[in-house]
């Protein structure tokens, strides 16, 4: 691939992901508003929410590590995006493997906890503990399945996975092939989300939005930004896995939304877990899942 | 107070062309995108979840409630507010970030309503803070709510909506009438002189003789001390 090629590519990929991430946030609100019996946010709502956050006059930075823990959190999935393959462009996806992805995946966590730590603000505290937590309790199932994944397939480069699935049309899915890896990854796939009942650090009515208490304007709008990509990443990430990723744009987009949506409307009829609860019901049913996954596989 | 005049204020002139249009962007998503912080001191506070619920849907306007003063631009005050109270209130509205916006919700706010002859009701909001919009009413329906919110996106949308930079302009009149409530002590962690400054927001109201009492008790903001439990044995002599 020429170089030129690829630069055009590292920033094409983190741009589409922002735009269908926004839309992904509109779908996401829209859900949760029929559910409710509401009329739900206009179209642009996100797009309008994330230019107030960053036209506010008054900035509060709380010092250097708080811009940095921001910046952390962007970056870190801006630069899972450029592993992540899209139709027509593959970025770096090749060289870097899905271990890789897993990494960069986690730098957005460990960023918010660096970030939010200047602030010393206790609910602040509380929230990043526990969202450190929940990445402990939802990853351990993550990575059962995707060893599982990268054994069956033989390998774990992205794009080879994908090509396999894509091999032999519907039957060779990740999820038809290992349809119980394909729910224990589902259910980690939701506890990733953060949203209820695995909502444990945002939890706004009791450790008033946990990590976000002290973000105000231009750092609460990173955090949105860092919303599209998040719901994004992960969605496409099980697209990827199990679903044969996409030929086309059109069934691409189609995939994930719909993979999205599952976990979104189960969100929004549930109130939430507290966080031993959460720990016990990750170890116990995705990772007992995975196992069983895995022995078919192997 | 003289010093501070001479200052010269820079004019930003815009020679982009395309500035205005960037200003109008930003004016309307200011005006479509409004969280909400709301302070519920009284019995307003009940006409509030239907209008944030399935009958009015407040969010259809892009309008959602926020839970910390940081993330909000609205602080919504609906009800009466005792001299505590009013203390929280000022606390509350120095944190948030500019630009933000005031609602008085039922006349307790606009002219201390039903409390009027009580010895520990702040009467007029108006006197403490700048309110850009009240909504009278004992209580008003969720319909009225919302038209007053809308009636704030319109000024907001045609900029008309910049109170908030009344209270860094006129500082010492705001802070006359608090200290004249909770004595010459009174003192925000939020510096607004300090403030004001940063933001060339420093006007012919800002410094007076309140400003002057506020300086000399001053204490400076010191940071928190960050560490894993607390002595708590007593301090010995």
């Amino acid at each position: 691939m020429a170089p030129m090629e690829l630069i055009i590519e590292l920033i094409l990929m983190p741009l589409v992901a922002f735009v269908v991430g926004m839309m992904m946030v509109l779908m996401m609100r829209r859900i949760a508003a029929k559910l409710q019996r509401r009329i739900g946010p206009p179209f642009f709502q996100p797009l309008y929410d994330i230019v107030k956050l960053h036209s506010k006059r008054t900035q509060v930075s709380h010092g250097l590590i708080h811009d940095i823990g921001i910046v952390m959190a962007m970056g870190g999935y801006i630069a899972a995006e450029t592993l992540l393959p899209v139709p027509g462009m593959t970025g770096i996806a090749e060289k870097g493997g899905i271990i890789t992805l897993l990494y960069l995946m986690m730098i957005p966590s460990l960023g918010l906890a660096l970030g939010v730590g200047q602030c010393a603000n206790p609910n602040g505290s509380i929230g990043i503990a526990r969202a450190l937590t929940a990445m402990l309790a939802y990853d351990i199932p993550l990575v059962i399945v995707i060893f599982g994944v990268a054994y069956a397939a033989g390998t774990t480069n992205l794009v080879d996975i994908i090509a396999v699935q894509q091999a032999g049309g519907f039957e060779t899915w990740g999820a038809v092939q290992m349809p119980v890896l394909a729910i224990a990854g589902l259910i980690a796939m939701h506890a990733s989300l953060g949203k209820q009942p695995f909502e444990i650090y945002i939890a706004p009515a009791e450790i008033a939005t946990g990590p976000m208490v002290e973000m105000s304007g231009k750092y609460l709008g990173g955090l949105f930004v860092m919303q599209c990509f998040q719901l994004y990443t992960t969605s496409v990430l099980y697209v990827s896995l199990f679903l044969g990723g996409g030929t086309t744009w059109f069934d691409f987009l189609l995939k994930s939304f719909l993979v999205l949506a599952i976990p979104v409307s189960i969100a929004y009829l549930f109130p939430r877990y507290r966080t031993e609860d959460l720990l016990r019901l990750m170890w116990k049913w995705p990772v007992m899942l995975g196992l069983i996954g895995v022995a078919f596989v192997l | 107070m003289n010093s501070i005049n001479k200052i010269p204020v820079i004019e930003e002139k815009r020679t982009n062309p395309l500035a205005r249009v960037f200003d109008e962007f930003v004016r309307f998503c200011r005006s479509r995108s409004l969280f909400i912080l709301h302070y519920c001191t009284g019995c307003g506070a009940i006409e509030l979840p239907p209008a944030m619920t399935s009958r009015f849907d407040m969010e259809r306007l892009g309008i959602q409630p926020m839970v910390s003063p940081r993330q909000a631009d609205i602080l919504l005050i609906t009800g009466y507010v005792s001299i505590k109270t009013l203390k929280r209130v000022i606390l509350t509205y120095e944190q948030m970030g500019s630009p933000k916006y005031v609602i008085g919700i039922c006349s307790c706010t606009v002219n201390g309503g039903m409390y009027w002859q009580s010895y520990a009701t702040a009467k007029k909001l108006d006197e403490y803070m700048p309110v850009d919009l009240y909504i009278a009413g004992c209580m008003p329906r969720p319909e009225a709510v919302l038209a007053g919110l809308q009636k704030l996106m319109d000024r907001i949308h045609s900029g008309e909506a910049n109170s908030w930079e009344d209270y860094f302009r006129n500082y010492d009149y705001y802070l006359g009438n608090q200290q004249k409530l909770f004595g010459e002590n009174w003192q925000t962690p939020t510096d607004i002189i300090t403030e004001a400054k940063h933001y060339d927001l420093i006007g012919e109201g800002t410094l007076g003789k309140h400003t002057q009492i506020l300086e000399q008790h001053q204490k400076p903001l010191e940071a928190l001390d960050m560490r894993l439990g607390h002595d708590l044995k007593e301090p010995t002599e």
